[in-house]
């Protein structure tokens, strides 16, 4: 395989990672309520007044207690426990690992190993959530890398991940 | 019908407006499915309280458990558990430190700078921070997105919640959490309903519950509080000193909308 070649390889796995990186984002289960009764939410004025089918329809009824008992599963007796199934958990909630979570882990994580932007050549500007266990933290005029051989990365946070910028060897 | 009389204490201190209140349920009772009648004006004065009570704590710590759910690919929920550690003085210092069972960081506010700090993985970056703890969520996820997850309890304690932006505010009942006496509220807004659990002896949040509608799995999020009120943080706890094996690294800017 030539080195264009594998910098299409390795900017594609790039690319592909980031991607999942923002679907998840998109998606994600929110932590705060945000600005519910402070005021800017935007409010929806249809004025269908569409009867919301749980709580709201008067203020202290019991009206909960329905929808609440007849869809909540409260065990998992039903489901595929054959083991059949190989379930990947991994692809849409890896982004968030911190990369070092894995080591010294009795259990087998693969995930470390597949989100790794391999060990060859990486195209500059592409990004990584993790790097090989056998990179080198390198201070160099003080800003931190991560030094995988001839490849350097250079860790920064997006957010609260860390994702690892793969730059020109800074010497 | 539960006698309004005992649905919640908040409704101790407006002893009229509760026979008014009762007269009204009872005649809007056929009448309740318009909007304006979902958003019970009794529930948004029970936040209303919440808030005033968050408002008067100076300094105060807040431990919460929480679990989240994310879904893989083939639309399996799992959940994840973790804990959250504010501590905060207002009105510009915060410490946080935020574990999941993915992720560890701790934040340090001092009304100047804000430090995330990844302690295992040895990383650290600083950036400039608004002057008050009020701002701080706000502007730290716009301009770098950082999250701060439960930070409504910062937010309550000083917006005005005069319940716009609600499209269903109801009491459910009463409830125990963790042995304590709380009242269970349930709200909707667009794109989120959300559930709060309000102690019958503080006022203060027992528990809150998010769903996320938006998402067609509908993940949730899930706090338990406990909360330290008599407190005093001194300087230091809000002041980061990077250990000798720590490297600095930038907090990227957030791009730009559409990303």
């Amino acid at each position: 395989m030539t080195i264009a070649t594998n910098r299409r390889l390795v900017a594609a796995i790039a690319l592909a990672l980031s991607l999942i990186a923002t679907s998840v984002d998109a998606r994600g289960t929110r932590t705060s309520v945000g600005s519910a009764g402070g005021g800017n939410a935007s409010r929806s004025t249809s004025g269908s007044a569409s009867r919301s089918a749980s709580v709201s329809a008067n203020g202290n009824s019991g009206s909960v207690n329905r929808s609440a008992n007849a869809t909540s599963n409260t065990n998992v007796s039903r489901s595929t426990a054959n083991g059949t199934t190989n379930v990947n958990v991994n692809r849409s909630v890896n982004v968030d690992v911190d990369n070092d979570w894995d080591h010294g882990n009795r259990w087998d994580h693969p995930v470390a190993a597949a989100a790794v932007v391999g060990g060859t050549i990486a195209a500059i500007g592409s990004v990584a959530y993790s790097v090989p266990p056998s990179c080198v933290p390198v201070a160099v005029g003080g800003v931190t890398y991560q030094q995988c051989g001839s490849t350097w990365y250079q860790p920064q946070y997006a957010g609260s991940s860390v994702q690892y910028v793969v730059v020109s060897p800074p010497h | 019908m539960p006698n309004p009389g005992r649905i919640a204490p908040f409704l101790r201190r407006s002893a009229p407006s509760i026979v008014l209140a009762a007269g009204f349920v009872c005649a809007a009772a056929h009448a309740a499915d318009t909007q304006e009648a979902a958003v019970d004006p009794k529930v948004v004065a029970a936040l209303k309280t919440m808030g005033e009570h968050l408002r008067q704590l100076k300094s105060f710590s807040v431990h919460a458990d929480t679990t989240i759910d994310e879904s893989t690919d083939e639309g399996q929920k799992l959940q994840f558990g973790g804990t959250i550690d504010y501590k905060v003085r207002r009105p510009d210092r915060l410490r946080a430190e935020i574990d999941t069972d993915r992720q560890q960081r701790s934040f340090y506010y001092d009304g100047k700078t804000l430090t995330q700090y990844a302690p295992r993985m040895g990383y650290y970056g600083k950036v400039d921070a608004p002057p008050t703890l009020r701002e701080l969520a706000d502007v730290m996820k716009e301009k770098f997105n950082i999250s701060f997850p439960l930070s409504d309890l910062f937010r309550w304690g000083t917006e005005d919640n005069d319940g716009s932006g609600l499209t269903s505010a109801a009491f459910v009942g009463p409830a125990k959490i963790n042995g304590a006496d709380c009242g269970h509220f349930a709200f909707r807004q667009p794109d989120v309903d959300w559930q709060l659990w309000l102690s019958h002896d503080t006022y203060l949040p027992c528990k809150l519950v998010i769903t996320t509608l938006d998402d067609p799995t509908q993940p949730q999020y899930v706090a338990l509080f406990t909360w330290r009120t008599n407190v005093n943080f001194d300087d230091k706890t809000f002041a980061f000193e990077a250990p000798k094996t720590a490297h600095k690294i930038d907090i990227a800017a957030a791009q730009a909308a559409g990303q």
